[in-house]
């Protein structure tokens, strides 16, 4: 009789799937983890043969360098900011619209929707010439709102939440408002706290993109101070310097936000990235 | 209840709308300032200068603060005390290497490029055919033109006009670890101090080979005989060389490129050859020309590409402790017919178009300022100095110098003035990952890189506005 062994084969199965996943997650953490290491060591120890698989000697001394000779903390405040006043408006201006479109009758809406999520289809770089004018005009150059303004009205909010929105019965917008609830406190009372989940995702999809938008912080950001810090190290990787550990440290200041915002979220990305896997 | 969650709700969107408009004060592009009138009764007039990194300092990299941006920021200060017509300002800003066309095409279009650029006229060549440069024969006095030597004022010239005022030159050699030599038993390869040694190809093969056999793995662990690079466009011009060491003319008599013959192709099969008998750096097609150099600081290369700036700069850097210390001399690149490859990039500044007049004229007068000010012109010491009565008075100082000028009669234009220099170089270093990677072999890539490079400097030329 075979299924008596079919137990043990599920088992043999799982330590085999757990064993490839592990050696895939070691792969893939590998280069953070030589990066973070390297950026503590002294630049010949980073080019050593056999490495040093663990820092012998702890310095952070190219830490020091990388924050002294450049305005690396000014560079972090302004990514933060522009990441998180982008994101906070996107996710404002996204749950208004989306809820529009999903729950209030208009003409055209549909029709409106349509070219408006459209708009997604077109990258970006197509229109930098023509938004970079009109930021030059409106005197936002080398300011960190000229980063922000334009990231505001994006479809991909509007897009995400409206699926959420429309999850959510409309019997409950009907029973608010026979309650006497106006539009604003259904919205904000009913309806937005349903949707939260797809909020949580936005936000830090939306963070993400913005803190990697680099071509056009590069373009806005010209002067030293206003650079964000994804330019400001791409910048610092280009100077000719033979430390590799500072590089290295440079680098890590880049990467250490974004993991950190991506531990503190990571429930909401993964959710993210999975909607509309699943159909419920 | 309601009215409170109103009132939050329109407070926050009224912060944000202050912020924001408080962001236009504080907004400054540095590229569109116009000019407005000072309490001293002048004119006030800011300009932006641009330039990639060159060397730090005002006139040397050991100063205190050493910086890319010293050198203008002192001849800005300087020119702004002498200058009777207006109030000047000018805003410095150093872009890196690789980030420069982007912004300055994003700028151009925008309406707002910088008002002055300095940095290889190489690289800016496409901008004068564009029609984005000013001409500037105007600034070039007698005196300016009887201290620099002719041949600089060529390679600046774009038919009948001078679109960059030539400050200093920057000649491309090899740079070699002469320890790294000497312990692989190469001693009789080793030139000079002061010295650009000219190798043969057969010496050269030999060197590789004795560097690949016989460096002490114990000294130098996890290090190579010669730096190989094709990860992107930067540091082009030594690789532009490589394919000229068996003879190939590169350009034919009409400006197009005539690298897929038998010497061109000989020099690319060179290339793989060395690649693959691990004479070179692995993984040459994801290695930088920045990686490279510190590699070769970090003594991991023995042989290495430089100019003038990044020679001094490796020296500098040793005596400030932020690389190993050993001994690096210059030596050129061989070719087959036995005479040193060599080359130059004349470094200047040029001047954008602008709609304001004022600003074109300030920006004439502060390129020639820095360009020709007694004091200020030694700073092209960094380099080599174009202008004869700087090399008189330093050469005592500076021995490298006549060995420079030594080299002169071999350099060969690896522009060759053609248009769509700037895009052709996107055409090269794809070919020659294809190499290295195994993907098209050495002929292939040639044929290729013949191709496409024609196409794009056939389409430039259509586009030129200079005729």
């Amino acid at each position: 009789m075979q299924p008596v062994n079919l137990p043990k084969k599920r088992e043999l199965y799982d330590v085999f799937a757990n064993i490839l996943v592990c050696v895939f997650a070691v792969a893939n953490l590998f280069p953070l983890y030589w990066l973070f290491t390297s950026s503590l060591k002294n630049s010949s120890d980073v080019i050593k043969m056999p490495p040093d698989w663990w820092p012998r000697t702890f310095t952070f001394a190219n830490y020091t360098e990388v924050f002294r000779n450049q305005p690396a903390l000014r560079w972090t405040f302004n990514s933060l900011y522009v990441a998180g006043l982008t994101t906070l408006l996107v996710v404002i201006a996204s749950a208004m619209a989306a809820y529009a479109f999903s729950k209030l009758r208009f003409k055209g809406r549909n029709v409106i929707f349509i070219v408006f999520v459209s708009s997604m289809m077109v990258p970006k770089e197509v229109m930098i010439v023509p938004l970079f004018r009109i930021t030059q005009d409106l005197g936002l150059v080398n300011s960190v709102y000229g980063m922000i303004w334009p990231n505001v009205a994006i479809a991909f909010g509007v897009f995400l939440l409206k699926g959420f929105f429309d999850s959510a019965p409309d019997a409950l917008r009907e029973a608010a408002r026979i309650d006497g609830a106006g539009e604003v406190r259904t919205f904000l009372q009913i309806l937005l706290p349903i949707v939260k989940p797809g909020i949580g995702a936005l936000f830090i999809l939306n963070f993400v993109q913005v803190w990697n938008d680099y071509l056009w912080q590069l373009v806005v950001g010209q002067e030293k101070e206003s650079k964000t810090l994804m330019v400001g190290i791409a910048t610092l990787m280009q100077d000719l310097n033979p430390n590799f550990a500072y590089k290295m440290a440079g680098a890590t200041v880049a990467a250490v936000p974004m993991l950190l915002i991506f531990i503190l979220f990571q429930g909401y990305f993964t959710r993210g990235i999975s909607i509309g896997a699943v159909k419920e | 209840m309601r009215n409170k969650r109103l009132s939050t709700v329109a407070s926050f969107l009224l912060i944000i709308a202050l912020l924001a408009g408080c962001s236009s004060n504080s907004a400054s592009s540095g590229t569109d300032k116009g000019a407005d009138t000072a309490a001293s009764g002048k004119k006030k007039v800011e300009i932006a200068l641009w330039l990639t990194p060159q060397w730090k300092g005002v006139f040397d990299a050991t100063e205190a603060d050493a910086d890319y941006d010293s050198f203008f920021k002192y001849a800005a200060d300087k020119f702004a005390k002498q200058y009777d017509k207006y109030d000047v300002k000018v805003n410095v800003q150093v872009v890196a290497g690789d980030q420069r066309d982007e912004l300055l095409n994003v700028n151009l279009n925008g309406g707002t490029p910088p008002d002055v650029f300095f940095e290889s006229a190489f690289a800016m060549g496409d901008y004068a055919h564009r029609g984005a440069l000013v001409p500037l024969n105007d600034i070039v006095d007698d005196a300016a033109k009887k201290d620099i030597d002719q041949g600089y004022w060529d390679n600046v010239t774009y038919g009948k006009d001078i679109y960059f005022y030539p400050f200093s030159h920057n000649p491309g050699t090899f740079a070699y670890n002469a320890d790294m030599l000497k312990a692989a038993g190469l001693e009789s390869f080793v030139g000079g101090d002061n010295e650009i040694k000219t190798w043969t190809m057969d010496e050269y093969n030999q060197i590789l080979k004795g560097l690949k056999e016989n460096l002490p793995k114990d000294k130098y662990p996890n290090a190579y005989p010669m730096a190989l690079y094709a990860l992107n466009n930067q540091g082009d011009t030594w690789n532009l060389a490589y394919l000229r060491m068996f003879g190939s003319k590169f350009f034919d008599d009409q400006g197009n490129i005539a690298i897929a013959d038998e010497k061109g192709i000989q020099a690319a099969q060179w290339l793989k050859d060395i690649y693959k008998a691990g004479y070179t750096n692995p993984g040459a097609e994801s290695v930088s020309s920045n990686d490279a150099n510190a590699m070769f600081q970090n003594q991991q290369l023995a042989i290495s590409f430089t100019n003038a700036i990044l020679f001094n700069n490796a020296k500098a850097d040793m005596n400030a402790g932020k690389s190993p210390k050993f001994d690096i001399r210059l030596a050129n690149i061989p070719s087959i017919s036995g005479d040193p490859l060599t080359f130059t990039y004349v470094v200047g500044a040029s001047v954008f178009k602008s709609s304001d007049a004022t600003k074109t004229e300030v920006a004439k007068d502060f390129v020639k300022f820095f360009s020709s000010d007694p004091e200020l012109v030694k700073a092209s010491k960094n380099s080599i100095p174009v202008r004869s009565s700087v090399v008189a008075e330093l050469k005592s100082q500076y021995p490298l110098f006549s060995a420079y000028d030594a080299n002169a009669p071999h350099m060969f234009s690896f522009t060759g003035n053609v248009p769509g220099y700037s895009e052709l170089r996107q055409v090269l270093y794809p070919e020659l990952q294809a190499i290295y990677v195994g993907e098209k072999t050495p002929e292939q890539a040639m044929k290729d890189y013949q191709t496409k490079g024609n196409s794009v400097i056939q389409k430039a030329r259509e586009s030129s506005v200079l005729k």
